[in-house]
């Protein structure tokens, strides 16, 4: 008992930090600082603890329902990191908007410790118990400009339809365990002796379906807009980064236990991989053609994750039959979130009117007023569009491979013309902060140092891992999905 | 001639220089561009010079380099650079072109002049990588490269309207390179699931395309040809062609027509031609025809056009038509002639829009079109458009005359009706540049500016030197051709 707490040290390392931040908030109500600190160091101490040792095996904890292994840690420690780059670089943000702080940090910990847990279960239950932990925190963090109404409204509309698509996960679950008599993931299809009820696939597909609404896969992606611009943009910023990633590696945990080599599920296997192809085809043609109509920053964001999305799908096709899919799918991942989180801080920059929000419009001339923001920007978009020495460049690279490799091939060269619909959207947003005098309607960007910090170091990855990915590549190939 | 087996200057070099420009202080940015630009191409030419004008095609082949750098292991991906007789002479066109581009003067050295430089280098940088990669991941991300520079000089110095220029010209060249990426893709995963170890590498995939057949070839090599037929571009292509050029600043608008539209001849000839010749012998009659056309319908759209720009512009896509048709004969003398026309097309593009943007200076803020009798107010640079002129519509003696001669020769066996239809093309040629001479020349001097010749106003020092090598080289190529020919 005592070495499968030594092995769950992260974990507990987190859960005690989240108690201590929390009683900070409680006791010092009057500063932010402390709670900030506290929850700082926390998290990085998570990230150094998750990193330090990975283990050579997995080990299955509480009856096999928690798997630690080089996967699990690499997502904890992972999502630690970008929750520090949260928490450094968005300070400012809410100082500015009056939010009631010290709630702040401990939900957004609380939120990672979820998500980490998604990733390493094994179990429907355990897995049901931690997408709402990971949720819950996610709704009210939503809603944390109370004052405003769009806050309240994103909050109230993704919690709705939250716990409508928790719900749908719980009756996947059921159906499962009706047709099983386990929810031990790695038993489901071994207790049914290679054979696939109709009842066991209903289950499936409607705990994908929870999953795929969670990433906001087309056609289950409306929430996403109205949500990330009515969010806070730190929040929003999280929930692209953090929950993106968590219930990613969620479902293609989910995917990968299945044991397609039995005979039995040769139609399954068909009925899944159209549902995927279904879903990312709706994603990449949805995401990148309406993102070009967007005059919201934030909401081109959103429905830029949206395309996102429906390449990281392409990612997880490809991985049904090769080894290469997984670890295309992390540096997607890990690619993704560093572009975004980058974004998403230099978004917190901008002094927009409440009432509208940051639009296009106010990165007009941005290159006069400030040109190293401009160059930052400028960083984040191309590598999103997939240019060359940026991150994104590699990171389409290994999905389109995976997925060619998987035999997809109408699909890559459909989102290969998506991709060219995205890359004007972005081209368009660096042309307006480069090609085009400030209108006079442009709002104005604050300074801050801590998020400098952070969107120069998210800034120098992309560069770095668009020029030299090699170590990102043999690193995430070290990290197998399934012991 | 002792060659180093090191060419990573090559593209070390211009990053230097771009990392340089941007320490420079802007009064002097000029200056120190043209000056580092034109020590880059001494060296670039003492560099090919040994492959260049080696006496035989074995010695050539013996000292064409190559030189390899693992750079992704993982992917298969190596800094395979190769120079031979083919790469050196767009690396030593590039170097050149970067020299004409700094010279012009104008708004880019005023507004933002390190970023221009900067960009410039870059520019110089990315094309030199793609000419001398031989491994197509490495050529594809310099390709796409490329456009970055070239999208922020249109867009930060161009012209009003430049926005929908820039987005049809980046999302057109994007469209067709990642439908090149995807063919790529397709050829790379075939090679991971016949099991052997991952290599973009060109004589790796040489080895696998063979191996395709039917409609899978066809469709991969139409994501090849098509990046290269929208970057020339040919004819069905062109459209995002005129605005570009038409509101590029003047480096820009050089950079484009002499060396950006030679990386799509340059791919055809490096890239395509090993990896699918049957499919290009399938295609042949159409490539050659498709070729032809855009000769003529480019010749007849340049003879409408009203401004000098777009009239050069078009003039482009009609010589390159010609260059097209030489390397679609497939056959080892059309692409010699392919390629010494386009030494020819790039010299003269180049001096025609250089002398273009010297009649723009002088006239700020005034449409060309209003541009009359030039002869007499700035005589020395009129006479050097006149050669200019003479150069582009191919008059004996140059090197554009014996280019185009000998691509017509290499073509006529291949396809008689293509290269009549071709050859009438020169003939609008003709028409169109004597239009253009006689608009810009003659005629009383446009209003609103001073009859008042000043010596300075006149091309001089280091202009005209420049002007005057430019023009040297065309004629001495023109009686040199077997420089170019001599491998075979």
């Amino acid at each position: 008992m005592m070495a499968d707490l030594e092995m769950l040290r992260p974990w507990i390392f987190l859960a005690s930090g989240i108690l201590l931040t929390l009683l900070i908030s409680v006791i010092r109500t009057e500063s932010k600082r402390p709670a900030q600190i506290s929850a700082l160091l926390t998290v990085l101490g998570t990230a150094i603890f998750s990193f330090k040792s990975p283990p050579s095996e997995a080990v299955f904890l509480f009856s096999g329902a928690l798997e630690v292994s080089s996967l699990s840690l690499f997502a904890l420690g992972g999502m630690s990191v970008l929750a520090a780059m949260f928490i450094l670089g968005t300070g400012h943000y809410l100082t500015r908007e009056k939010i009631h702080i010290s709630d702040y940090y401990h939900l957004l910990l609380i939120l990672v410790l979820g998500g980490s847990v998604l990733v390493a279960s094994r179990n429907l239950l355990l897995s049901f118990i931690a997408l709402e932990v990971m949720s819950l925190p996610a709704y009210t963090l939503v809603g944390f400009r109370r004052n405003d109404s769009r806050s309240n409204e994103a909050a109230l509309k993704y919690f709705i339809l939250g716990g409508a698509m928790g719900a749908v996960f719980l009756l996947g679950s059921s159906f499962i365990f009706g047709a099983t008599g386990t929810l031990d993931l790695s038993a489901v299809f071994t207790e049914s002796k290679g054979g696939t009820s109709l009842l066991l696939q209903l289950g499936h597909l409607l705990v994908v379906l929870a999953f795929l609404f969670k990433v906001a896969a087309a056609p289950l992606h409306f929430w996403k807009p109205d949500v990330y611009e009515g969010a806070p943009t730190p929040v929003t910023g999280i929930m692209a980064t953090i929950i993106t990633s968590a219930s990613f590696l969620g479902l293609i945990r989910l995917i990968h236990m299945i044991d397609f080599s039995s005979p039995g599920t040769v139609g399954y296997l068909e009925l899944m991989k159209s549902a995927l192809r279904v879903a990312a085809i709706a994603s990449l043609v949805v995401g990148s053609s309406v993102m070009i109509t967007q005059r919201s920053l934030k909401r081109m964001l959103a429905y830029s994750s949206i395309t996102h999305t429906g390449y990281l799908l392409l990612g997880v096709l490809g991985a049904f039959d090769e080894k290469v899919g997984i670890t295309s799918v992390l540096v997607y991942l890990l690619g993704y979130c560093v572009m975004s989180t980058g974004a998403f801080v230099l978004l917190t920059l901008a002094k927009a009117p409440a009432d509208t929000g940051t639009e296009l419009i106010d990165l007009t001339g941005l290159i006069k007023r400030s040109p190293f923001l401009t160059f930052l920007w400028t960083v984040f978009f191309f590598s999103m569009a997939g240019m060359p020495f940026t991150v994104g460049f590699f990171t389409k690279y290994s999905v389109f491979m995976a997925s060619l490799g998987g035999g997809e091939t109408v699909l890559v060269i459909l989102a290969a013309i998506c991709t060219v619909v995205g890359a004007y959207a972005y081209l368009r947003a660096i042309a307006l902060m480069t090609m085009r005098d400030a209108a006079p309607a442009a709002g104005d960007w604050e300074f801050s140092p801590g998020s400098q910090i952070v969107a120069i170091v998210a800034a120098g990855f992309v560069l770095f891992l668009g020029i030299i990915p090699n170590a990102m590549i043999q690193y995430l190939k070290g990290i197998p999905l399934i012991h | 001639m002792e060659i180093s087996d090191s060419l990573s200057f090559f593209l070390t070099l211009p990053l230097f220089g771009m990392v340089l420009s941007l320490l420079i202080p802007r009064g002097v940015q000029r200056i120190y561009a043209i000056f580092a630009s034109l020590l880059f191409l001494a060296l670039t030419v003492y560099e090919a010079s040994g492959i260049l004008f080696a006496g035989s095609s074995e010695l050539a082949a013996r000292l064409s380099v190559e030189h390899q750098l693992l750079w992704l292991p993982q992917l298969g991906s190596r800094l395979s650079l190769k120079l031979d007789s083919v790469s050196a002479w767009f690396v030593v066109l590039n170097a050149l072109t970067a020299v004409i581009a700094f010279s012009t003067k104008g708004a880019w050295y005023r507004k933002n002049p390190k970023l221009f430089t900067s960009l410039g280098f870059f520019l110089l940088f990315g094309l030199n990588a793609a000419f001398l990669s031989l491994d197509l991941v490495v050529f594809y991300l310099a390709y796409e490269s490329v456009f970055i520079p070239m999208i922020f000089m249109v867009g930060v110095w161009g012209e009003r309207q430049k926005a929908t220029a820039v987005f049809r010209f980046f999302l057109m060249s994007f469209l067709g390179s990642i439908l090149m990426l995807v063919s790529l893709f397709f050829l790379l995963s075939k090679q991971v699931k016949s099991g052997a170890g991952v290599s973009s590498h060109l004589s790796d995939l040489v080895a696998l395309s063979s191996g395709l057949e039917g409609a899978e070839a066809k469709l991969v090599f139409l994501g090849f040809f098509l990046a290269f037929a929208i970057k020339v571009p040919l004819v069905p292509f062109h459209s995002w062609l005129k605005d570009v050029y038409n509101l590029a600043p003047f480096p820009a608008t050089i950079w484009m027509s002499a060396i950006l539209s030679k990386l799509g001849v340059y791919g055809v000839i490096r890239f395509v031609e090993p990896l699918f010749p049957q499919v290009l012998g399938f295609f042949q009659g159409g490539l050659l025809f498709l070729a032809a056309v855009s000769v003529i319908y480019a010749a007849l759209l340049a003879y409408r056009a009203n401004h000098p720009k777009e009239l050069l512009a078009y003039s482009s896509i009609s010589h390159l038509g010609f260059v097209m048709l030489g390397v679609f004969t497939l056959k080892a003398q059309g692409i010699s002639s392919a390629i010494l026309l386009s030494v020819g097309h790039t010299l003269v593009s180049a001096l025609l829009f250089f002398l273009l943007s010297k009649v723009e200076e002088k006239k700020e803020g005034l449409d060309l079109l209003s541009v009359h009798g030039l002869s007499r107010r700035y005589p020395v640079l009129f006479v050097a458009l006149f050669v200019a002129v003479l150069a582009s519509v191919s008059l004996p003696g140059t090197l554009n005359f014996a280019g185009e001669f000998l691509v017509l020769l290499n073509a006529y066996p291949v396809s008689a009706f293509c290269t009549i239809l071709a050859g009438f093309g020169a003939v609008l040629g003709a028409a169109y540049m004597l239009k253009f001479y006689q608009q810009m020349g003659f005629g009383t001097p446009s209003s609103g500016t001073s009859e008042q010749v000043t010596r300075g106003d006149d091309l001089g020092g280091f202009e005209l030197v420049l002007v005057f090598v430019l023009i040297l080289f065309v004629f001495y190529f023109g009686f040199q051709t077997s420089v170019f020919l001599k491998g075979n």
